[in-house]
């Protein structure tokens, strides 16, 4: 049990004319609630595919809860809930989750049981109506959206992948998916997911990796990459004027190496070794009405904005050049 | 192999419960049943009336012709004259009697008149006038009477005794061919071709129907992105085994249906249609042995592997139902080139067509059953024959895997054919 859920070595994926995945490394320990984040096109689908053996890497192993993943029956033990998603319309909702459940090697009389229990707790079978008898086309989308999490976890996975989860959901539906993968996570299961909403991810998230272009960025404890890379920040908001003064301090970079405002609201990034008691000093000496003035981390969104970000520009210039 | 046989049963499953299997299912029996039983109810309908003896004869020939004739009508030296009637008229007053018969026929009295003259004993002419004069069962029945007395009274006039004039005229040749086999003789030649040419129709219509219900099926499950959450528990190769399984049996289990109903209607239509009076000759099934049945199976079974790889390869690389009708031409048109090879096949089942096109993988599994069941082949020719399709079943099954795996995920825009080459190549 000391394996980790998903260990990715080295793993290389080409397409026609471009590499979509270039050695990516990461290791998604068991338990954890485990984010990719990376902006459109970054390579988190194409890595999820490879995890789940629908694609093969041109190099590098990947292996999951302590088995290839390639290993028969490696993939039965993983839930999955694509970004695209999608179900046999004309089907009966109750025969098309006994079908992904014979997928995963669950017994059909077993599997009417968990799809009960399943229909049941998300509304979908009450006294009045059994919507598991209904064609997958005679429900709504929220209600398809509920069979397809069934669906993902129908058999009681150790690892659920979710790729862009909350995307396409209805606010009910996303606080439902939400509550599930936090009741999984109390359990002791895996939560592997891709997206490119921070909020989401910081929310949910124990540990991340930001990769961008086919590589990772950066990865760890969201704990250690808010402290690592986001450098200390300072938020900042002024009650009035005095802005000119203002203005001429956050300059001074040996205090402040970035600074983002917005109605009188400053997002400062300290300066290494700069003192946060000194910059307040200055700013109580320049006059100025201060009403907030506080330590902290950076968010993550601050700092997937900040390094993807750089690595556009440096992709840009050195395309220009 | 058990998910191979989950997603083979949920292919099968849903789609003899749906409407159409169903509907086609019904209809395909319901449709030979009109073709064995409508043709024979309609010939009945045409037949000569039975009162088609009930004319007047204008007899101006100044023999008995009218007379013979009127006992021919009626069904021989046995029969019952009294519903003809034989006027002897003189040439000259002709037109005289024609007008009084004319009455009589619009007043019902009579159905029409028959006017025999000299020209009918030279075997030139006969004249008929009637209110049944449309119809052509009839018209046959009293020429077929005139023709076999003029020919005896001729005879006769040459010499031969009046028995042997009249069973010479009356001679009815009837030519019954049989077809000769490796064992022993069979059906007749005409049966023989009929059922060659239905195999192969069945063949023909099968494969393509059951082929394009694999490229549509493929095209649902990329349309409605199921496609994704089903190889994240099962590979593409696998699913694609599957579906072409599946939509095999579902075909097997229509084809069989519609070929037991279909003995079953052919044994019982004699039965049938004498219960309505109707006489038909008994349907001569051709017996089929068990090692051409095997082989019937074996190429229907290759046949549509071929093509259902084929037609999955397609689906695999379009997004909707627009381009798939496109991107399946090419395919489709192997099949209506093999169909078109039908005809000048059977005319020569053994001429280098026949050979070139039986072994072709594209066209082999409709045209060797063609020739198999028009002539006896060498087991060379069947056995190469067979190995080529098996071997290009395994190269399509394996390229269009290929391509299914890659295609499946690919949404959007419809592939080029350069793509698919490329995909084809590559292993993951």
């Amino acid at each position: 049990m000391t394996e980790p859920a998903v260990q990715i070595r080295n793993v290389v994926k080409r397409y026609d004319g471009h590499t979509a995945v270039r050695g990516l490394s990461l290791t998604v320990p068991r338990g954890a609630v485990y984010g990719i984040l990376g902006p459109n096109g970054a390579g988190k689908t194409t890595t999820i595919r490879m995890v789940l053996d629908i694609i093969e890497p041109d190099e590098g192993s990947i292996e999951i809860l302590g088995a290839p993943n390639t290993a028969p029956g490696a993939i039965d033990r993983v839930g999955y809930l694509p970004e695209e998603r999608g179900l046999y319309r004309r089907m009966q909702v109750r025969r098309v989750l006994r079908f992904l459940a014979e997928l995963k090697g669950i017994g059909r009389r077993d599997a009417d049981h968990r799809i009960d229990g399943w229909l049941e707790r998300l509304g979908l079978r009450t006294s009045d109506r059994d919507w598991g008898e209904a064609k997958v086309d005679d429900l709504s989308r929220g209600m398809q959206q509920k069979v397809q999490f069934i669906g993902a976890l129908l058999h009681d996975p150790d690892m659920l992948i979710l790729d862009e989860p909350f995307s396409g959901l209805d606010p009910i539906n996303a606080q439902m998916l939400q509550d599930i993968v936090m009741e999984l996570r109390r359990s002791g299961k895996t939560i592997l997911f891709c997206t490119h909403m921070m909020d989401s991810a910081e929310r949910l998230c124990d540990s991340v990796c930001i990769i961008a272009r086919g590589e990772k960025v950066l990865d760890g404890p969201v704990s250690s990459v808010r402290a690592e890379h986001g450098g200390r920040r300072v938020a900042l908001e002024l009650a009035d004027g005095r802005a000119n003064e203002v203005a001429a301090l956050l300059a001074d970079s040996s205090l402040v190496t970035r600074v983002n405002e917005a109605n009188r609201v400053f997002d400062i990034e300290l300066a290494p070794d700069a003192d946060a008691q000194l910059l307040l000093r200055r700013l109580v000496e320049s006059g100025a009405g201060i009403s907030r003035f506080e330590l902290g981390q950076a968010s993550l969104h601050r700092i997937f904005v900040e390094r993807v970000g750089a690595l556009n520009s440096a992709e840009g210039r050195e395309s220009d050049a | 192999m058990r998910k191979l046989l989950v997603v083979t049963a949920r292919e099968y499953l849903e789609r003899v419960r749906t409407r159409w299997f169903i509907v086609a299912t019904v209809f395909g029996p319901i449709i030979f049943g009109l073709l064995l039983f409508v043709p024979p109810w309609m010939a009945s309908r045409s037949k000569a009336s039975t009162n088609v003896a009930r004319i007047i004869i204008l007899d101006g020939t100044g023999t008995d012709l009218g007379k013979r004739i009127a006992v021919e009508l009626n069904g021989g030296i046995m029969g019952d004259t009294a519903r003809t009637e034989v006027r002897q008229v003189a040439p000259a007053r002709m037109a005289e009697a024609e007008s009084l018969a004319t009455r009589q026929t619009i007043a019902k009295e009579t159905r029409g008149y028959l006017v025999v003259d000299s020209s009918t004993m030279a075997g030139e002419s006969v004249r008929y006038a009637g209110n049944n004069a449309t119809s052509t069962a009839d018209m046959r029945v009293i020429r077929d009477a005139v023709r076999t007395e003029v020919v005896a009274m001729r005879l006769e006039e040459a010499g031969l005794s009046s028995f042997q004039s009249s069973s010479l005229a009356g001679m009815k040749l009837q030519l019954n061919a049989e077809r000769i086999t490796d064992r022993g003789r069979g059906a007749s030649a005409q049966v023989s071709i009929f059922f060659a040419f239905g195999v192969a129709m069945l063949l023909y219509v099968s494969i393509l129907m059951y082929g394009q219900a694999v490229l549509r099926g493929v095209i649902e499950e990329k349309q409605t992105r199921v496609a994704e959450v089903v190889v994240a528990s099962v590979s593409a190769v696998k699913l694609l085994g599957g579906k072409v399984l599946g939509v095999g049996a579902v075909g097997l289990t229509q084809v069989l249906i519609w070929i037991a109903v279909g003995v079953t209607l052919m044994k019982v239509r004699t039965q049938v249609l004498g219960h309505f009076g109707i006489e038909t000759t008994p349907m001569f099934i051709p017996g089929i042995s068990a090692g051409s049945a095997v082989l019937l199976v074996l190429f229907f079974v290759l046949g549509y592997t071929f093509y259902a790889a084929l037609f999955a390869m397609v689906g695999a690389t379009v997004t909707n139902d627009q381009d798939a009708q496109q991107a399946q031409i090419p395919v489709v048109m192997l099949l209506v080139f093999s169909a078109f090879a039908l005809a000048p096949v059977l005319a020569s089942p053994e001429g280098k067509l026949g050979y070139a096109m039986g072994w072709l993988p594209f066209s082999s599994p409709i045209i060797m059953p063609l020739r198999m069941s028009v002539v006896s082949l060498e087991p060379f020719d069947i056995i190469t024959s067979l190995v080529i399709l098996v071997v290009s079943c395994y190269v399509v099954v394996f390229l269009a895997g290929r391509v299914y795996r890659t295609g499946l995920l690919m949404y959007g825009k419809r592939a080029t054919f350069r793509e698919v080459v490329r995909w084809m190549r590559r292993a993951g």
